[in-house]
C-alpha cells in the first residue's frame, strides 16, 4: 500500500512537470492518453477488480458527455456543475445495469451482453432524438479570446494534460485504496469464484452496484471532460462499440486488475499509434500504422497475457 | 510524415526564377498541413481526399505557384485525433491547415487552430454547426448537409424540364444511420416547403449493416413508384440494384439526393451496366470548365485506377484557395494569410458553382449541385443545363434489355 502510494505520488508529481519541457503536440497527445488510462481505470474497477466485463461503458462516456454538453450549450449551466451531475447520472445508470444483472442472474458474457445492449439503446435513443441533436451532432461553441480555463473548465492542451492527469491521479489513488480495502477484497473474491464469495458472506449484490456505480460514475466525468476537449458530439463515436472497445485495450495491454495497468496501457499504447502514424507516412503506405498497431497490441497479448505491468513488476524482481 | 519534396521543391524552385518578384521574395515554401483519415473506417474517402490534395500540390507547383511543403497527418477516423494531427502539424511549422473530411474531426482540429491563430481551409464537412460556432479560423470550401440537400431537391424539382415530365409518385429509401437518417428527414421537410409535385407514397429505411435488402427493395416494389429515391453509401447502394434487378422492379426513375455511392468507382465497378441510368444529386466538378478537363486528364494519368470525385475535387480545390491566399499575402505569414483567405475571390474554379468567396463565418456559399447520372459506367452531369455534359436518359431502361 505504501510502496503504491509513493508510486502513485511518483507518477504524477513527475508528469506533472511535463508542460515545463513539452509543446502542445505531446501535452494534447498525453492529455488523450490520460483520458483512456482514466477511462481504462474506470472499466478496470469493474472487470479487474469485479469480474465485470462491461463492453459497453461508451454508454458512460456518452450520457456523461451529453450531460455537460447540453447543461452548458442549452442550458448555460457551468461544466463545474455539470461534471458532478454526469458522474451522479452514469453511477445511477451503473448501478441500474448491475442491479438488473444480478436481479436476473445475468452473469459473465451474458452480463457483457446485457452491458453494451444499454450502451446501444442509449446510441440508437440519441441519434433520434432532435433535443441532442440526433444524428447531426451537438457542438459546442468555440472559446471566446480571454477565455479562463478554470472557468469555463475548456482550454488548450496544457488544460486537458493537467485536467486529465488530475483525473487520473485521483483514480489511482481510489484504486489503490479499495485494492488494500475489505470492498477490495471482497470485489476479488467474488471475481474469482461469485457463489464462494456470497457462501462467505460477502454482500454479492452491494459490491457488485458498488464496483458499477463507481466505474459508471468516474466514465460519466471522464465523458464530460472528453466532450469539452472534443468540442463536438456525434452518438455514434461518443458511445459507440468502438469507443467501449477502444477504452479496454489499455488496461488489458497494461495489466487487468491492477492499479497501474490501465496507465502503463495507454502510456504504451499512444505513442505506439502515433509513432506507427508517423511511420505510415514516411512509407506512404495507408492503413500500416493500424496494421502496425494492431500488430503490437496482439503480441502483448499473446505474449505478456497478464499485461505489461505485472511482466514488468516480475522482470523487475526476478532480477532483484 | 510525407512531404512532396523532391519534386515539389525543384518544380519550386524552377518556379520561383520565373514567377514575379514577391514569390520569389519568399525564402522558404509555406508548410501547409493536411488532416485526413487515410485509415480506419473512412480510409476510402480519406484516400480519395488525400489524391486530390496531392494532385492540387503538384499541379500548382508546376504551374509556378507559390512554393508550399504539405505536411500530412492521419487521424485513423478518430475524432479525438484532429486536436492532435493540428496541434502537430502547428508545431513542425504548418501556418495553414486543411482538412478534415469528418465533422468532428474538422471541430476537434479547430479548437488547436483556434487559439494558435492558425487558419483550417475545410477541403470536406458537411455539418452546418461548422460554421456557426464562432471560429474565426474556420474557411470551409463545401455545402453544409442542409444546402446539400437543398440543392440536391431543386435539381430533382427542375428534372420535369429536362424530360417533359416529372414522375407522380415516389418511394424514399434510406439507410437508418447517421447520415442517412438526416438526409431524409431534410428531403421530407424540403418536399413540402418546396412544394415539389412528387407525391411521397412510403419512406423505408434499413440498417446500415444489413446485407440483404430483399425485403426492402420487395416493399418499394409493392408501392410501386416513378421514382425511387435511396439515400445510401456504396454498398447498400450496389445491394439495391441487385435486388431490383433480380425483382425486376423498374422505376421510371432512381435518384439519390444528396447520397453517395453511385458515383464511386467501387459502385460502377461492381454492378456494371445494370448501374446506368442511376442518377444522384451532389456537388460537383464543373465538367464545361476547361480548367476541369485538363485536370481530369492529369487525374487520369496519375491515377489510372482511381476516379475523379468530389472528395477529390473539393480537396484539390481546397489547394488552389490556400495557394492563392499564399499568393495574395506574398508570405506564410497566418495572420496575412488569414486576412488573405476572408478576401478570397477566386472566379474560375473547377468545382461547379459561382465564385469561391467566404462570409464573415467563413462558409463559401456560392457552391452549387448538380444532377449525375451514370451512363457507360461512368457518373456525367446530366442538369443544370447550364453545364450538363449529357442528355438524361429517362424513363429508366429496363434491366432485362441490358445485357
Amino acid at each position: 500500500m505504501r510502496r503504491g502510494a509513493i508510486a502513485v505520488a511518483a507518477f504524477s508529481g513527475l508528469l506533472a512537470l511535463g508542460p515545463l519541457v513539452l509543446d502542445g503536440y505531446l501535452l494534447s497527445l498525453l492529455a488523450l492518453a490520460f483520458a483512456f488510462a482514466f477511462f481504462g481505470a474506470a472499466w478496470n474497477l469493474m472487470m479487474g477488480f469485479a469480474g465485470m466485463l462491461s463492453i459497453g461503458h461508451g454508454l458512460y462516456i456518452g450520457i456523461g458527455g451529453y450531460t455537460v454538453a447540453v447543461l452548458l450549450v442549452t442550458f448555460g449551466v457551468s461544466p463545474w456543475a455539470g461534471l458532478p451531475l454526469a458522474g451522479l447520472l452514469c453511477a445511477g445508470l451503473g448501478a441500474a445495469i448491475a442491479w438488473t444483472g444480478f436481479r436476473f442472474a445475468v452473469r459473465g458474457v451474458y452480463f457483457a451482453l446485457l452491458t453494451l445492449a444499454a450502451a446501444e439503446l442509449a446510441r440508437i435513443l440519441f441519434e433520434h432524438w432532435p433535443f441532442v441533436g440526433g444524428t447531426g451532432g451537438f457542438f459546442l461553441p468555440a472559446l471566446p479570446p480571454g477565455n479562463v480555463p478554470l472557468l469555463t473548465l475548456r482550454g488548450g492542451p496544457e488544460f486537458f494534460y493537467f485536467a486529465f492527469l488530475l483525473l487520473l491521479t485521483a483514480a489511482l489513488v481510489l484504486t489503490l485504496a479499495i485494492r488494500h480495502s475489505r470492498m477490495g477484497y471482497r470485489l476479488m473474491a467474488i471475481r474469482e469464484d461469485e457463489d464462494a464469495a456470497r457462501a462467505s458472506g460477502v454482500p454479492v449484490l452491494r459490491m457488485r452496484i458498488a464496483a458499477a456505480a463507481l466505474s459508471g460514475g468516474m466514465t460519466g466525468i471522464g465523458g464530460g471532460l472528453f466532450a469539452l476537449m472534443n468540442g463536438s458530439l456525434f452518438p455514434n463515436t461518443m458511445m459507440g462499440v468502438a469507443i467501449s472497445i477502444e477504452i479496454m485495450i489499455a488496461p488489458i495491454v497494461g495489466g487487468l486488475g491492477t492499479v497501474f495497468g490501465p496507465a502503463i496501457g495507454a502510456l504504451f499504447v499512444m505513442p505506439v499509434h502515433e509513432l506507427s502514424e508517423h511511420l505510415a507516412q514516411e512509407a506512404g503506405v495507408f492503413g500500416l500504422n493500424t496494421l502496425i498497431y494492431g500488430l503490437l497490441v496482439l503480441l502483448v497479448v499473446l505474449f505478456l497475457p497478464a499485461g505489461i505491468g505485472p511482466s514488468v513488476a516480475r522482470l523487475l524482481r526476478g532480477r532483484r | 510524415m510525407i512531404r512532396i519534396t523532391r519534386r515539389a521543391a525543384l518544380a519550386g524552385a524552377a518556379a520561383a526564377l520565373a514567377a514575379p518578384a514577391t514569390i520569389r521574395a519568399q525564402s522558404a515554401p509555406v508548410k501547409v498541413g493536411v488532416i485526413l483519415p487515410t485509415s480506419g473506417v473512412l480510409a476510402v474517402p480519406g484516400q480519395a481526399s488525400r489524391r486530390g490534395i496531392d494532385l492540387g500540390a503538384r499541379m500548382i507547383a508546376e504551374a509556378g505557384g507559390p512554393r508550399m511543403e504539405v505536411i500530412h497527418a492521419d487521424t485513423a477516423s478518430r475524432p479525438e485525433n484532429g486536436r492532435v494531427a493540428a496541434e502537430r502539424l502547428i508545431r513542425e511549422g504548418c501556418t495553414v491547415l486543411v482538412g478534415a473530411w469528418d465533422s468532428g474531426t474538422t471541430i476537434s482540429a479547430a479548437q488547436a487552430a483556434e487559439p494558435a491563430r492558425i487558419p483550417l481551409v475545410v477541403n470536406i464537412a458537411s455539418a452546418p454547426q461548422i460554421t456557426e460556432q464562432g471560429f474565426s479560423m474556420v474557411f470551409r470550401n463545401f455545402t453544409p448537409a442542409n444546402v446539400l440537400i437543398r440543392n440536391a431537391v431543386e435539381r430533382i424539382r427542375e428534372f420535369g424540364q429536362i424530360t417533359g415530365e416529372l414522375p407522380r409518385t415516389a418511394v424514399l429509401l434510406h439507410v437508418n444511420d447517421t447520415f442517412g437518417t438526416s438526409i431524409a428527414q431534410a428531403v421530407s421537410a424540403l418536399w413540402t416547403q418546396l412544394g415539389i409535385p412528387i407525391q411521397i407514397v412510403e419512406t423505408l429505411s434499413y440498417a446500415v449493416t444489413a446485407r440483404d435488402l430483399s425485403a426492402e427493395v420487395a416493399r418499394a416494389k409493392a408501392a410501386n413508384p416513378e421514382l425511387l429515391m435511396p439515400v445510401t453509401r456504396v454498398n447498400d447502394a450496389i445491394l439495391i440494384v441487385r435486388e431490383m434487378v433480380r425483382q425486376d422492379f423498374v422505376p421510371k426513375a432512381i435518384i439519390g439526393p444528396g447520397s453517395p455511392g453511385p458515383y464511386e468507382k467501387a459502385f460502377t465497378d461492381a454492378v456494371g451496366r445494370f448501374g446506368d441510368e442511376y442518377m444522384v444529386c451532389v456537388p460537383w466538378h464543373n465538367p464545361r470548365n476547361p480548367r476541369t478537363a485538363e485536370v481530369l486528364q492529369r487525374f487520369a494519368r496519375e491515377y489510372p485506377n482511381e476516379r475523379f470525385e468530389l472528395n477529390v475535387g473539393f480537396s484539390f480545390e481546397a489547394m488552389e484557395i490556400v495557394a492563392d491566399a499564399i499568393r495574395r499575402a506574398g508570405s506564410g505569414d497566418p495572420a496575412a494569410l488569414h486576412a488573405a483567405l476572408r478576401t478570397t475571390d477566386i472566379q474560375d474554379h473547377i468545382m461547379y458553382g459561382g465564385p469561391i468567396r467566404f462570409d464573415e463565418k467563413g462558409q463559401n456559399n456560392n457552391i452549387g449541385g448538380v444532377m449525375l447520372q451514370n451512363q457507360n459506367q461512368e457518373p456525367k452531369v446530366v442538369g443544370p443545363a447550364e453545364v450538363a455534359e449529357a442528355r438524361a436518359i429517362y424513363p429508366l431502361t429496363p434491366f432485362r434489355n441490358r445485357r
